[in-house]
């Protein structure tokens, strides 16, 4: 899977796949991201905060966060099922909801909840980190506060090779697979899961070309922000009625 | 110099206690999308639902009626809720009325009280952060509307806007123009502009 130090679309070890983000671009959403990523395509919506359905789960401590991750039933070669959560989906939520849970400020919105929807449009491997790096934008994108803009990579194996931003060949036949989210500002992670074996030196090499790369991905999140808001500068209340 | 800031970004070396920051470490970094200006530290959202304030005149629509009182939906995540003891009138399933928020408790129980039934007109609903552009610089954005088009306009602070009798569907169309432009300057030169074409049509 690797010919002359290069991978199997042509990439270096810790090159990203070309990489696009887009913020606000669903009217009915309080916020919404698109994100292009090699071959993946994934949208992500919030809602919120708005009151929580179901109320049982509601917190009077502070707003609880719903995350819904579902790839659809033409993402992929092979068919999705019918487009309802599977096993593979409900895990995938459960732990971008965590994430989420880490950053956003929930204590200002009790007894609320804050709903994720992210859907993937067109999967291509990394699904779940493109969409938490598109979900983070949206969330931002909707005006809920949040400490920390976070972005997420899958880095992996191939043989004794690390590399970053494993596209879908590479996952299928690759010896090992890890996707990390981190919070930029203090780097601190957010998400670290791993399918496959990586010895001691592998896992420090993957962690310092995740390290590396992560910046980039968190500028072009910025970058999409600002450019959906740079319309908006001077928009607000220098007159402010009395 | 004004600029947008994101969350997580930086925006003082010293802790400050400034809305919508957080400080760690003796930094204070910004926790949403907005604007910062260092000269006046001051973080005005761009974005973002309503969030009842004391002593906040907003428009709310009756939600529930039940013994003691009204659920009112403020447009906002919580609802409020209006004594019956403090209102003189009996209100009804889906009446819109003016009221102010009496206290908003740590829990988010927003207490309304001093409801004005508003009858007739109709409702608009814009984003709340950009209800300070309606009004304009002391009213002068509203004021001017209103003359153009004798109606009755009332602008709640949750971004709901009622709007009676006049041409009304003329001060919605300004009032929608105010929203959608609200970013530019000379807004309201343009404003003034449009309500005369299309009053002297």
């Amino acid at each position: 899977m690797i010919i002359d130090g290069k991978r199997c679309d042509g990439r270096a070890m810790n090159e990203l796949r070309p990489l696009k983000i887009q913020a606000g671009v669903l009217n009915k959403a309080d916020g919404s991201a698109y994100i292009e990523w090699g071959g993946n395509k994934v949208l992500a919506a919030v809602y919120g905060p708005r009151e929580c359905i179901p109320r049982h789960d509601a917190s009077p401590y502070r707003a609880v966060i719903h995350c819904r991750y579902l790839m659809a039933p033409f993402s992929t070669l092979d068919e999705h099922g019918r487009s309802g959560p599977n096993r593979r989906s409900i895990e995938v939520s459960k732990v971008i909801k965590e994430v989420f849970e880490n950053v956003v400020v929930t204590e200002k919105f009790p007894k609320t909840a804050i709903d994720i929807f992210i859907e993937v449009l067109q999967a291509d491997g990394g699904t779940r980190c493109a969409g938490i790096t598109a979900a983070a934008v949206a969330i931002a994108d909707s005006g809920i506060p949040m400490k920390d803009l976070p972005c997420a990579l899958a880095v992996g194996k191939i043989g004794n090779e690390v590399a970053v931003d494993f596209g879908k060949l590479e996952d299928n036949y690759g010896d090992g697979d890890m996707p990390i989210a981190i919070a930029p500002r203090n780097n601190e992670i957010l998400l670290l899961q791993m399918d496959g074996m990586f010895t001691k030196e592998e896992l420090k090499k993957a962690f310092e070309l995740a390290y590396a790369a992560f910046p980039k991905i968190n500028a072009l999140q910025v970058e999409a922000l600002r450019a959906h808001y740079a319309v908006k500068k001077d928009e607000i209340g220098i007159e402010r009625g009395d | 110099m004004t600029k947008i800031v994101v969350p997580g970004e930086l925006i003082a070396g010293s802790p400050q206690r400034i809305e919508f920051g957080f400080v760690e470490n003796g930094k204070t970094y910004s926790s949403i999308v907005g604007l910062f200006d260092e000269a006046n530290p001051k973080l005005i959202p761009l974005e973002g639902a309503y969030m009842p304030v004391q002593f906040d005149i907003v428009v709310g629509i009756i939600d529930e009626v039940k013994f003691a009182g009204y659920n009112v939906d403020i447009k906002s995540p919580y609802r409020g809720f209006l004594s019956a003891k403090d209102s003189r009138y009996e209100y009804e399933l889906g009446d819109i009325i003016s009221t102010k928020v009496r206290d908003v408790d740590e829990v988010k129980n927003v207490d309304l009280e001093g409801a004005r039934k508003l009858v007739g007109g109709e409702i608009l609903e814009i984003s709340p952060a950009k209800v300070p552009r309606v009004i304009g610089k002391k009213n002068s954005m509203l004021d001017m509307i209103r003359a153009a088009t004798k109606s009755e306009i009332f602008i709640g602070k949750n971004g709901r806007i009622w709007i009676k009798g006049g041409n009304s569907v003329l001060a919605a169309r300004a009032v929608l123009k105010v929203e959608k432009e609200a970013h530019t300057t000379g807004l309201t030169e343009r404003i003034s502009a449009f309500l005369n074409e299309e009053v002297n049509k």
